[in-house]
């Protein structure tokens, strides 16, 4: 399945992989800030941030087709608002709506993919993010996956029903319509049999990690020196 | 000899209304295999989620001695260990070993200790050679024996196995016969499979509208509501058709 592909991704071996989850979420808290406050104009700052995630994505050993591509998943939304943007006279805008969310999305795809999601979530936690919050990411992506399985099963049934009728396109976006309702109620009672099967082994509202997270001295000299470097391209 | 589950006047109805269990009375002894028969929708999987607190009726349900409540709760679902129908959903961390391990965190044992009784756990269920895999890369028994060993992991006294037998082709149905009858545990198997439950429980349980209506060897259950497999015919299909609820 297509979805378990971060999960993946997150299980490899690299010096981004071995960084404390805190660590990497520092940096990616500082990264989001520099490029969100970077003029949309400054070419030379932006092309350094995207050569910043080019390097880390080869470091860590994603692949960068893949991540580029996925990150692309951000683009219709962004483009929606920079072509209203562009159209109301605002292109500066417009161009830094585009590029500023795709950035940002490589960024925590690059996080998310190096960091497996219990530690990354422990690391939230122990960052003072309210447990309520990581609670709900976690669900989020757990559920999120639901819905994606259930999907793939949907459209594969679909495929193999469908015929050559005249009105094929009609009757596909029918058959759409319909597998949209019955895809959600599906993947609601999965998410709860997977809720009921967590609450049997004493699920009682947090994923405990395995691994015990540990802040060592190269996790602080990478949180540094990436910040540092982050906001020195930033300042010109 | 105390039982390990204790079951009196249990009644329990779905927020739509349906009544899903009446006034069901049960006991599990330690070591004790029991099957659990019923149609489609007779109450059997409703009755298991009782068992640990996942659904709560009326009634009183004791497990080892500790009569379920709110208090309780934790160390009930340490002591019963249920292992659900489709293994998917059962199986939900990135490696087999973190989701083997997540039973045992939640019983607050330290990383060390949790991973330990992961590994013993593995070992039992015959899968330890794939600590490191992504769960969803298992076959569908490789799967069962790991969701099995989840449960293993925290050491529970009872297993409650609802239809373990689902997706196994019938090699990896003999295997699992094998590997529990290994266990010491007393077991509770809901299944269709009657020679399942033959080669592994020496009593049976039959639910019939939300209600325990016999209980017996499973040579006798099995006799008294034809519930063997059997070649289809016309007759059949009506019949069973009949007694659908």
């Amino acid at each position: 399945m297509h979805h378990v592909l971060l999960d993946q991704w997150s299980q490899q071996a690299s010096p981004l992989h071995a960084r404390d989850p805190r660590a990497k979420i520092i940096a990616l808290g500082v990264f989001l800030v520099v490029l969100a406050t970077t003029r949309p104009d400054a070419v030379l700052t932006i092309g350094l941030y995207a050569a910043l995630l080019l390097a880390g994505i080869l470091i860590a050993g994603l692949p960068v087709g893949g991540l580029l591509f996925r990150a692309a998943a951000i683009l219709p939304f962004s483009l929606t608002f920079g072509v209203i943007s562009w159209v109301a006279g605002d292109r500066l805008r417009a161009i830094g709506l585009v590029e500023k969310s795709y950035l940002s999305t490589v960024a925590v795809l690059l996080t998310v993919g190096t960091t497996a999601l219990p530690a990354l979530l422990s690391g939230l936690e122990a960052l003072g993010t309210p447990r309520l919050l990581v609670l709900v990411a976690q669900f989020l992506y757990r559920y999120l996956f639901v819905i994606s399985e259930q999907a793939q099963h949907t459209r594969l049934a679909a495929a193999c029903r469908h015929g050559k009728s005249r009105n094929h396109g009609r009757v596909r976006f029918r058959a759409a319509a319909g597998a949209l309702a019955m895809l959600f109620a599906r993947s609601y009672f999965r998410a709860e049999g997977i809720h009921r099967a967590m609450m049997a082994r004493g699920f009682a509202g947090g994923f405990k990690p395995l691994k015990p997270l540990r802040f060592r001295a190269a996790d602080g000299l990478f949180t540094l020196a990436l910040s540092g470097l982050l906001i020195l391209v930033r300042i010109p | 000899m105390t039982p390990v589950i204790e079951v009196r006047n249990l009644s329990f109805q779905y927020e739509d209304g349906t009544q899903a269990l009446q006034d069901v009375n049960f006991t599990l002894n330690p070591g004790e295999t029991v099957a659990l028969f019923g149609a489609n929708g007779s109450g059997k999987t409703t009755f298991v989620l009782q068992l640990n607190g996942i659904l709560q009726g009326q009634g009183s349900v004791t497990i080892c001695g500790m009569p379920l409540s709110k208090d309780t709760l934790q160390q009930i679902r340490a002591k019963i260990g249920m292992v659900f129908q489709d293994a998917d959903e059962q199986l939900f961390m990135p490696t087999v070993l973190e989701d083997v391990a997540f039973g045992p965190l939640n019983q607050d044992f330290t990383q060390q200790d949790a991973v330990a009784r992961a590994k013993r756990a593995l070992a039992q269920a015959g899968m330890c050679n794939a600590l490191e895999k992504a769960p969803y890369h298992l076959s569908a028994g490789e799967k069962r024996r790991v969701a099995l060993a989840g449960v293993l992991a925290m050491e529970p006294e009872i297993l409650v196995l609802d239809e373990p037998t689902t997706f196994l082709d019938p090699p990896a149905q003999r295997n699992l016969v094998k590997l529990l009858k290994s266990l010491p545990q007393a077991k509770l198997i809901v299944t269709h499979n009657t020679r399942f439950a033959s080669a592994l429980a020496s009593r049976a349980v039959f639910f019939e509208k939300g209600r325990l209506v016999a209980d017996g060897t499973v040579e006798e259950i099995v006799q008294r509501y034809d519930w063997a497999y059997s070649p289809l015919e016309e007759t059949d299909l009506r019949y069973s058709a009949q007694r659908r609820f």
